[in-house]
């Protein structure tokens, strides 16, 4: 299983990342992987569409919440957009649904 | 909601494999007869696929082995019966998930269950492990 991830950067600080597919426990380090050097290169913004995801378990989750916290731990945003129902759910599960920046609009993340 | 019949699908995977397709037709047939929505089918997807996982990464430390998943759908509930052949967990500390409240990666797989499911038992075998996840059919709004 693979997810697709496109890469768009809107200046050199913000960059926008679409993920399509499901993320979990084997498709997790993928995001992970190309998340980590935007995260290092000190993007200011990271915008993550999940717009294209229709299942997330707790290691996308994860993945996203080491995401947030690298990024926060620089002074960066972090946002997500356009969770589906079935994903939003399980951010609201997790009682993260409050944590992360959430957007609804992926257009304007 | 229509009275369904009660029926049962099993089936026995490979630990290392990515399964989640199998899961996740098995629970979609047995969400479906008893008319649950997308979102409540997505838990019960979720519920399976954390455990399942779980077994994988730690019971099976990420190697192959064999996990067999017996689904049963009662008048009155979901059943699904997990049973692997990893080293039996002894001390009930080890299924502990981490502080919900608490914001940092991993350790969420157990909350998520125990936030889906009605019952989460598990039971240590003298080969390995067996897990019972329940969801109760009547007051589908409770979760």
């Amino acid at each position: 299983m693979k997810i697709e991830i496109n890469e768009q950067r809107k200046d050199a600080s913000c960059v926008h990342l679409a993920v399509i597919g499901e993320v979990n426990i084997h498709t997790s380090p993928d995001l992970r992987e190309r998340l980590k050097p935007l995260l290092n290169a000190g993007h200011k913004e990271i915008h993550i569409d999940l717009s294209g995801v229709n299942f997330m378990d707790s290691a996308g989750i994860a993945t996203l919440v080491e995401g947030l916290q690298w990024s926060r731990s620089t002074g960066g945003r972090f946002v997500l957009s356009g969770l589906t129902e079935n994903v939003h759910d399980v951010f609201s599960l997790s009682k993260l649904d409050t944590v992360f920046e959430i957007s609804e609009d992926s257009e304007s993340a | 909601m229509e009275k369904h019949q009660p029926c049962e699908l099993s089936c026995k995977l490979n630990s290392a494999c990515d399964c989640i397709h199998i899961l996740r037709s098995m629970v979609e047939v047995m969400g479906a007869r008893v008319g649950m929505d997308d979102v409540q089918i997505n838990r019960m997807v979720l519920a399976v696929d954390e455990l399942f996982a779980n077994i994988n990464k730690h019971g099976y430390k990420g190697s192959c082995g064999t996990i067999e998943l017996n689904a049963e759908l009662g008048h009155d509930a979901l059943k699904f019966v997990f049973r692997d052949y990893a080293p039996p967990i002894e001390n009930p500390d080890d299924l502990q998930g981490r502080d919900i409240e608490q914001v940092r990666p991993g350790g969420l797989g157990l909350h998520l269950i125990d936030a889906v499911m009605d019952e989460f038992h598990h039971q240590a075998m003298s080969d390995g492990n067996r897990w019972v996840l329940v969801r109760y059919l009547k007051g589908e709004d409770s979760k």
